[in-house]
This record gives C-alpha cells, structure tokens and sequence, in this order.
C-alpha cells in the first residue's frame, strides 16, 4: 500500500512513503543491534561464571583430602559443587530462551557461542572429575533443556565440540598441579591417556568445524606438556627402589611440613597462579 | 569417546557438508542467472528511452526464473536454520533485488517495496524461518542501485536525456532521506552507506551542469 502513495507525482507524498517504509527498517535494524548487544553481554557473563566454575573445579579438587576421604571422593566433591555453580548459568539460560527462539538462535549464534563453549568447557570438567569419562552431546543438550523436556536453544555439535577441545587445557593443569599430591601420577597418566584420546578423535573433525584447527593445536601442547611431566617423574622415580605409595609419601611429608609453616601464603599464591595461566592462554 | 558417540557425530556432520553442497549448487544457478541479469542491465547506460521498456522487459523473464531457484532453495533449508546459510547466497540475493529495485524505477519512477522485491524473487512470507529477504540485503541493493544510477546519470546526458540527471537526483535524495533515518552500526551497510555522498555529488554535478546550460526545462526544486 506504501507503493500507491509513491505512484502519486507530488514530492511530499513520495517523501513521506520513503519515510514510512525508513521507519519499519529503522526498527527492524534497532531490535536486531539490540538483541545482539544484549546478548553478547549475557554470554560475557556466562563466560566469567563459567571461569569461576573452572576455578573452584581445580581449587577443590586439588585441595588437602579430608582424613576419611579419598582422591576420588575429593574429585566427586568437586563436581558436585562444580555442578551446583553451573545451575546459575543453566538460570541465565533458560532466561535467554525467548531470545533464541525459532530462526532467532541461527541468527544470533556467533554471539552466543563464546560463552557457551566456555560453559561447555566447565561442565565437561566437572563431568569428567565425576565420571571420568567424556560428556556426551545428549548429556550437555539436557542441561539446557527445562523439566518439560524443551530445550532452551539447539545446541550445535561445533559449540560442543569446540568446548570439549578446550577441556584438555584444564586438564592439563589439572595433571601438572597433582602431579606432586598422594596419587598425583597415577592420575596424570590417566589424564594423558584422555587427552590423547580427545586429540585422537577430534582430528577427524578438523575440516568440519571452523576453529577447531587452533584448538587442536592448543590441544596438542598441552598433551605434550603431561607427556613431558610423566616423563620427568618416570626418570626420577627410577632412582630410586622404592613403591609408588612410599614415593608419595615421601613427596606429601616434604609438602607438609612445608605448608606447616607457610600454609596461607601458598594457598592463595595457588590460586594467582591459576588465574595468570587462565589469562595468557586467552 | 564412545564409537556410538562418534559415530553420531560424523553422521550430524556428513549431513551439514550434504546440505551445503545441495545449496551451493543451487547458488550457483542463481549466480548464473545474475551473471546474465547483470550482463543485460549494463545496457541501460547506453540506451535511449525509447529503447528503455524493451531492455528492461527482455530481463523480467530471467528475474523471474529466480522463483525456480528459490523454491528449490526453501525446500532443502532445514526448519529455523535461514541464519545459518544465508551467507552462502546473501550476494547473489542482493543482485537480484538490486535488478528488480533498478527496473521497477526505470520502468515506473517508483521504489519497489521490500514485500515486492520478495514477490518478484518468489520468496513467501510464510518461509521466513527458511528463507527471506532480510532488510540488510535489501538496503544493500538499494546502495547498489544509487551506485548505478550516479553512472546513468552521466551516461544519460552523453545520449542526449537530460531530464534522467534530474528525476534520478530527486530519487537518490529522498534515499539517502531515508538512510539516514536507520541507526546503522560499522559494518559494512554502514560503509557503504557513507560511501553514497560521493553518488549524489557526482549526480548534483550533472545536474548543475545541465540546468546551468539551460538544457532541460524542469525548473529543478530546491
């Protein structure tokens, strides 16, 4: 109808469709930059809880073992707690749901996508500190479903892929930071036969899933990085002629009684050190 | 990872590589299409307007062929996925609403609505999850057509029409009216849309120099 105004000759009336039809495009421009703006926001702060989660993931599941409790049981506490925290992401979510909605999430998923593989990246280590195997596609999809069974947006098999590549770093961390704690190796060289396991499987993907080619690479760093770590302690246990259990106990004794003295001051210079590796990697 | 597990997920990828060759051959035919369009249009800069109607009219029927391609198109997008291919064919679309926007104004002195531009290209409102023609990609046509237009403002004049430099002149104005009125972020519409001054000074300048000469009897409004 805005085209019969236009046929007619006179300049005013012509300029005023061209207004109209400017208007409807101006909202439409404004909702969609909008959108956008809010929620690249919501996945900053999805990002930030989900470093948090990382954080607390490590912090406790290299804390000191209760006197009743054993590694696993630690690493299993960890997630729990780990879980608990994600819940608030899982909140943010199932708010951005009617943002996301029908053709919208294809529209806004470049926006979206950081924070939600960062999100991924946390699940996947808490799932693997509960499990200790690989979170599945379905089992991550269910997180952002609500109690009814409707999920919050489609999860795509990039995002979840791209998550899981950067769980490998935390890993690495993970296995590096025990590897001096009763039971450190053991786990390290079960966190190395899971990352090569990862890395295995992810290089068939490379052509598929843009990114992931970095991430690989990021990947095979830090497999080599255990392997080296394993490496080292192999040497240097075979000096001596002694059981892996005594090994730790001499290792956690020296810990000990170091922290004895100055246990404060390394707790928190702990957790600094985290925060910096976080940081130069990103 | 667990090899049901892997499995799965090379069948979801097979498939997306499956989908996208499918629309990348129906972009092809598309561009073949705009190739010729395209091809056609460039002479208008050497076309008297006598000859006008019938150049424009030997393109209808290739624009129109478009439908073909588009209804092809819908069938193979997935339900809510639009976003995630359109960038295969964003360009290709422009083409085609720059032709259908720069025939309807050489036929008719009018602007073609976004909804008729849809129309002509045979994209139906009810695929807008599937398939659509975004405003983005219609007000980069409409750029596209001011480029043009600078060009057959010049060109007209060379072939005598010195009233074109003129009705184009009002034209682009109330375009670049209405441009401004959008809140344009930087990408590159917004480039593009800086880029436009540059049009309608070249097409002020014909106009000056053709009212000036006193070679057109419209009295020119200011």
């Amino acid at each position: 109808m805005a085209a019969t105004i236009i046929n007619t000759d006179a300049t005013a009336s012509t300029s005023q469709g061209f207004v109209d039809r400017f208007d409807t495009f101006r909202a439409d421009l404004d909702d969609y930059n909008d959108r956008r703006e809010r929620l690249i926001k919501a996945s900053r702060d999805i990002t930030n809880l989900s470093k948090k989660v990382i954080f607390l993931l490590h912090r406790i599941a290299q804390g000191n073992l209760e006197p009743n409790q054993d590694d696993e049981a630690l690493a299993k506490d960890a997630a729990q707690q780990g879980y608990a925290k994600l819940r608030e992401v899982q909140e943010l979510y199932s708010r951005l749901r009617p943002e996301l909605q029908g053709d919208k999430f294809w529209r806004y998923q470049r926006q979206i996508s950081p924070g939600l593989q960062e999100y991924i990246e946390a699940l996947s280590f808490a799932h693997y500190l509960d499990k200790g195997t690989l979170i599945t596609f379905d089992e991550v999809q269910k997180t952002l479903t609500d109690p009814e069974g409707i999920e919050y947006f489609p999860l795509t098999i990039s995002d979840y892929l791209l998550g899981l590549s950067d769980l490998t770093g935390e890993l690495m961390r993970f296995a590096i930071s025990g590897i001096a704690h009763r039971g450190g190796r053991r786990k390290a060289q079960n966190v190395c036969a899971f990352v090569r396991g990862c890395k295995a499987d992810f290089e068939r993907w490379i052509p598929y899933v843009r990114e992931l080619k970095k991430k690989q690479s990021v990947t095979s760093q830090s497999l080599e990085k255990i392997e080296d770590a394993a490496y080292a302690i192999m040497v240097r246990t075979s000096e001596y002629d002694l059981s892996p259990e005594m090994l730790d106990d001499i290792v956690a004794q020296s810990i000990s009684s170091y922290r004895d003295t100055s246990r404060q001051a390394v707790g928190r210079g702990r957790g600094d050190d985290l925060s910096d590796d976080e940081d130069t990697t990103n | 990872m667990d090899p049901i597990e892997l499995e799965r997920i090379n069948v979801v990828l097979d498939h997306d590589v499956e989908l996208r060759e499918k629309i990348k051959e129906q972009v092809n035919e598309l561009d073949k299409k705009m190739r010729t369009i395209v091809g056609i249009l460039n002479k208008i800069h050497s076309t008297r307007p006598e000859a006008m109607p019938a150049l424009l009219d030997s393109v209808k029927p290739v624009l129109n062929s478009c439908q073909a391609v588009t209804s092809a198109l819908v069938l193979i997008i997935p339900k809510n996925q639009f976003w995630r291919w359109k960038d295969m064919w964003s360009n290709s679309i422009r083409t085609a609403a720059f032709a259908a926007v720069l025939i309807e104004y050489l036929s008719n002195r009018t602007l073609l609505s976004l909804e008729k531009v849809s129309d002509t290209l045979g994209v139906r409102s009810e695929w807008s999850d599937r398939l659509s023609l975004p405003v983005e990609d219609y007000l980069h046509a409409l750029i596209t057509v001011v480029n043009e237009l600078s060009r057959l403002a010049v060109n007209a004049v060379t072939l005598g029409n010195f009233e074109e430099p003129l009705k184009i002149s009002a034209f682009v104005k109330d375009l670049f009216t209405g441009f401004s009125m959008l809140n344009l972020k930087n990408d590159t519409l917004r480039r593009r849309f800086d880029g436009l001054k540059y049009d309608i000074k070249k097409i002020e300048e014909v106009v000056y120099d053709v009212s000036l000469r006193n070679l057109t009897n419209i009295s020119v409004e200011k």
